[in-house]
């Protein structure tokens, strides 16, 4: 009888009315308004690359070692160095190919120094496929942040 | 088809998808409709097609595992979490306790995440636009523990073979306990909207019936199974991790039909919230990593089939070495693909506003079902 | 000199110009009125669903639906292949004009506030209404397309059935003030002391489901059904046409809404109109000018963008000026009935887009079920009870509501019970 009395007055579709209209208080608005908030991105996030230089020296840190272009099959890094005179590895040219990246963060792990690291920075949307190639100096400066105004 | 005559009904042949809002995706099925009543439908799949198995037998064994979380991207961790174990076993790797842990918290959490997506979809398929809008709030929540964890948010590539990347950020135990102190509540809300609503109950009642016999011979798992009075659940069955050790319950319908299978993925997600609580009580400080070579390098010849429940059904990957760094074959059993098998038996004699709330209730996912 | 005497005499006797006047005012200010109702729709719902809604075209989106319109004016206007191209093109009109024209019988206020009063007011309007079935039915036709022949299919059989109840739901509001005119339904209101929403609430709520049914919104969107029909009868249009359903359909809404305020909730009658120490509410229209001020200054506060700021606050300004304008009495009198029409079409609207938000959708036979199983019986019976009554006591408020109320939950009672009981099911866990 409980069942039938709460069917007739339509109690079932009212608790959701209820539970609708309640929502309409400004302060349950979930919404971020992306380019004017900046949404809060988490310290291990993995974006864009960067190739770290020593904070004090401003030298790479880069070795040159390679394990990173191996980690990953699809060829999207390439390490080009030269050896100085006393048969060490210098670091000459590094491009990373975004287009081809799936963010799995393998080559990130694959570094044996801090010199690769996938940054907080996720604005990584370019207007050619070329623009997606970066180079050594991209990498190391990062691209330039995107300014919203209005 | 005969010549038609005057008043002489012809069957109509509806093409749904691959572009339509209700196919979860690019899948196409061809309904043959008398009126607006299904005669019989036919599955148009692979349009999402990536040769992922193909492409395992080409990547080391640590490679790959990004390629998992690509394939139901929905449930990125479980995807990659099966993966993991399938080739832990192959190597017969022991996983120490934290790592396990930290693994069933993030299976768990990705599972409830995946239940929301399916509920607020399958609810907007049914006309109700409003819970995917609150079920994908709290998703968002879910999403961002799994970023401050490991940095992505969908494809997660969240572990590794032999253990974790990372270990856990120093937050980690109050965000997820904060979770699931207010998620129960928010779980109330959406039945409040839904369960005992009289067109929800209508819509979904007696829709989409699968006896619990039509959906074993059709090798249907997951909740679709348990929907239908199954009492079959891997995590019970053939434990995994530490299930053994943690207690929960297996929710079964009793009639097979849509609002039965919506009841159990909603107690499910009640249930995944008790097993996190489990987990974070005996997540103790230890280390993360089991006996792992940098090297990942099988000996020739072992074959392991390893599955676990995803939040789809029975995700199981079959994996053979030859001694290689490269798997010599990886065969995966994706719930989606198998589950889909029951719609034509499910669509039958209904109408075609029910095909799409069976679709809805089947929960796909076309990266899985094509892989 | 004799001509221009004698077109004065022609215009003044037949008021031609009096009538264009209002028919071009009520036209911009509907036009202008359905473009906004998107707008509201899309906030509210946004609300509702813990979003924000459109935000970006001007201040808290407020520029939205010209942007809308604008972008569907400057579309491609498609035509498929093997479509009936005349009817193709015609549909969509034949929808807004009917759509629109109805509007030339509704009273919005007391006295010179309509632009004709036909004696059978009521049929003019439910068979205007009914002709802008013909453009979604001839859309769907005409489209040389499976969803939107579906679609249209669909329409065509809702709208007949839910005719038939709000039809019914009408007679008994007709018994009660013994006349097809608006305007006398309106005065009959006046003079019973009481609106026909509290003679006869159920005629109210069977008119309110069936209304939702004609206007095709959720839980009733069938013929549209996004998720089924990816858009239903104009799934094939694009661009200016697709915008005239879209108009022809929000203005439906306004006009089911405009019926309900007329027929059952007292037109342009002020609430509380016998009871003295209520009377001022006469000054509401000047009160909500004002809590809109405050509002729209609360908005501009909130904002960090400065030339947002400064249009809030000049909004603010303008709304009080405005209220300041109202306040006199000359003025008040005047707008007080079309202000209180506004207001309750309003609620009702609100309450359209507030049942969008919260249910699922009807499945087509269920809807079908509901129409003619449940609906149809129930006006029937309210109807009769209705008539009974009013031979039997007269136009008397408590028997009426009584006799209604219970008259119409026995009714309810007596279908239900039929259904087969169970349906609230519950699972619990089960450990092995």
């Amino acid at each position: 009888m409980r069942e039938r009395l709460r069917e007739l007055f339509l109690v079932d579709l009212l608790r959701g009315l209820r539970l609708t209209f309640s929502y309409q208080r400004p302060s349950a608005t979930y919404t971020e308004q992306y380019p004017l908030e900046r949404p809060p991105v988490a310290e291990r996030y993995r974006g864009a690359p960067r190739l770290n230089n020593h904070p004090s020296t401003g030298e790479t840190l880069c070795i040159a070692c390679n394990p990173c272009a191996l980690a990953y099959t699809e060829n999207l890094i390439v390490v080009g160095w030269e050896r100085t005179s006393d048969r060490k590895k210098m670091l000459t040219t590094f491009t990373y190919d975004l287009s081809r990246c799936m963010f799995c963060g393998l080559c990130e792990d694959a570094c044996p120094v801090d010199a690769l690291e996938l940054t907080q920075d996720f604005e990584v949307a370019r207007y050619s496929r070329e623009g997606l190639i970066w180079d050594r100096s991209m990498l190391e400066e990062g691209p330039e942040p995107t300014r919203y105004t209005r | 088809m005969a010549e038609a005559t005057f008043l002489d009904s012809n069957e109509l042949l509806v093409n749904m998808g691959p572009q339509h809002p209700a196919t979860h995706g690019v899948l196409r099925v061809k309904l043959r409709l008398d009126g607006e009543r299904v005669l019989g439908s036919e599955c148009v799949i692979g349009y999402l097609h990536r040769g992922v198995e193909k492409i395992a037998e080409n990547r080391t064994y640590a490679q790959f595992a990004p390629y998992t979380d690509r394939m139901d991207y929905v449930a990125a961790v479980t995807n990659g979490m099966g993966y993991c174990e399938a080739v832990e076993k192959l190597l017969g790797v022991e996983l120490p306790p934290r790592a396990q842990w930290t693994r069933m918290i993030l299976a768990e959490l990705q599972r409830i995440a995946s239940h929301l997506l399916w509920l607020g979809t399958h609810a907007l398929d049914l006309g109700a636009m409003t819970p995917v809008f609150y079920t994908f709030r709290e998703r968002e929540e879910i999403l961002n523990i799994f970023e401050s964890y490991c940095g992505a948010r969908l494809t997660t590539h969240a572990f590794r073979i032999g253990g974790l990347q990372y270990d856990l950020y120093d937050e980690f135990e109050t965000d997820v306990r904060k979770f699931c102190d207010y998620f129960p509540g928010k779980i109330d809300e959406y039945e409040q909207l839904l369960t005992t609503n009289r067109i929800w109950m209508e819509r979904t009642q007696g829709v989409g019936v699968l006896s619990a016999e039509d959906a074993i011979a059709l090798g249907v798992t997951g909740p679709v199974l348990r929907g239908s009075g199954m009492h079959w659940d891997i995590r019970k069955a053939q434990p995994y991790e530490a299930y053994d050790k943690v207690e929960f319950d297996v929710p079964t319908g009793e009639h097979g039909d849509t609002y039965d299978r919506y009841l159990v993925r909603i107690q499910e997600m009640r249930q995944s919230v008790r097993i996190i609580r489990q987990c974070l009580e005996r997540l103790e400080p230890g280390p993360i990593f089991g006996k792992v070579g940098k090297i990942i390098k099988p000996p020739a010849g072992i074959e392991v089939y390893h599955s676990i429940e995803g939040p789809k059904g029975e995700l199981g990957y079959f994996v053979v070495s030859d001694g290689t760094v490269n798997p010599y074959r990886v065969r995966i059993r994706p719930p989606s693909f198998l589950n889909l098998q029951a719609l034509d038996k499910m669509v039958r004699g209904h109408l075609v506003a029910d095909v799409v709330a069976i679709i809805g209730t089947i929960d796909i996912v076309l990266g899985e079902v094509d892989r | 000199m004799a001509a221009t005497q004698e077109v004065a005499r022609f215009l003044s006797d037949h008021s031609l110009v009096e009538a264009t006047l209002k028919i071009v005012v009520v036209f911009a200010v509907l036009s202008g009125l359905v473009a906004y109702l998107v707008y509201l729709e899309r906030k509210v719902l946004a609300f509702m669903q813990a979003r924000l809604g459109p935000m970006r075209v001007g201040p808290w989106g407020i520029l939205q639906p010209i942007a809308d319109g604008l972008k569907l004016l400057l579309k491609e206007d498609l035509v498929p292949a093997g479509a009936d191209r005349t009817v193709f093109l015609l549909a969509p009109v034949i929808s807004v004009v009917a759509a629109f024209s109805v509007f030339a019988a509704i009273p919005y206020g007391p006295g010179g506030w309509t632009i004709t009063n036909p004696n059978v007011g009521i049929l003019l309007i439910l068979g205007l209404s009914s002709l802008g079935i013909y453009g979604i039915i001839l859309g769907g036709w005409s489209s040389n397309s499976h969803y939107p022949l579906i679609g249209s299919f669909r329409s065509a059989a809702q709208l007949v059935s839910y005719e038939v109840a709000a039809g019914l739901a009408i007679v008994s509001v007709l018994l009660i003030a013994n006349s097809l005119s608006l305007v006398a339904i309106v005065q009959r209101q006046q003079q019973m002391g009481a609106w026909n929403v509290f003679l006869n609430p159920v005629a109210f709520v069977i008119y309110l489901i069936a209304g939702v049914a004609e206007t095709n919104r959720n839980p009733f969107d069938l013929p549209e059904a996004e998720s089924e029909l990816t858009g239903g009868f104009h799934t094939e249009y694009s661009g200016f046409r697709f915008a005239l359903y879209f108009m022809a359909e929000y203005t439906n809404m306004v006009l089911i809404a405009s019926l309900a305020v007329v027929l059952f909730l007292g037109g342009w009658l002020r609430p509380f109109e016998s009871v003295r120490w209520l009377s001022l509410l006469k000054y509401a229209p000047a009160a909500a000018l004002v809590g809109a001020a405050v509002f729209v200054l609360w908005l501009g506060l909130k904002s960090r963008v400065r030339a947002e700021r400064i249009f809030f606050a000049a909004l603010a300004m303008g709304c009080v000026l405005l209220a300041a304008v109202v306040a006199m009495p000359a003025v008040l009198e005047a707008i007080q009935g079309v202000f209180w029409f506004t207001v309750k079409v309003m609620a009702i609207l609100y309450a359209f887009i507030w049942y969008r938000a919260t249910f699922p959708r009807y499945r087509f036979d269920q809807l079908m079920t509901v129409g003619w199983q449940r609906l149809i019986p129930l006006a029937l019976s309210s109807l009769i009870v209705t008539a009974i009554m009013l031979v039997w006591t007269g136009q008397r408020l408590a028997p009426l509501l009584v006799a209604n109320v219970l008259g119409g939950a026995l009714t309810v009672l007596i279908l239900s019970a039929r259904q087969d009981s169970g349906r609230f099911r519950t699972i619990e866990g089960a450990t092995r």
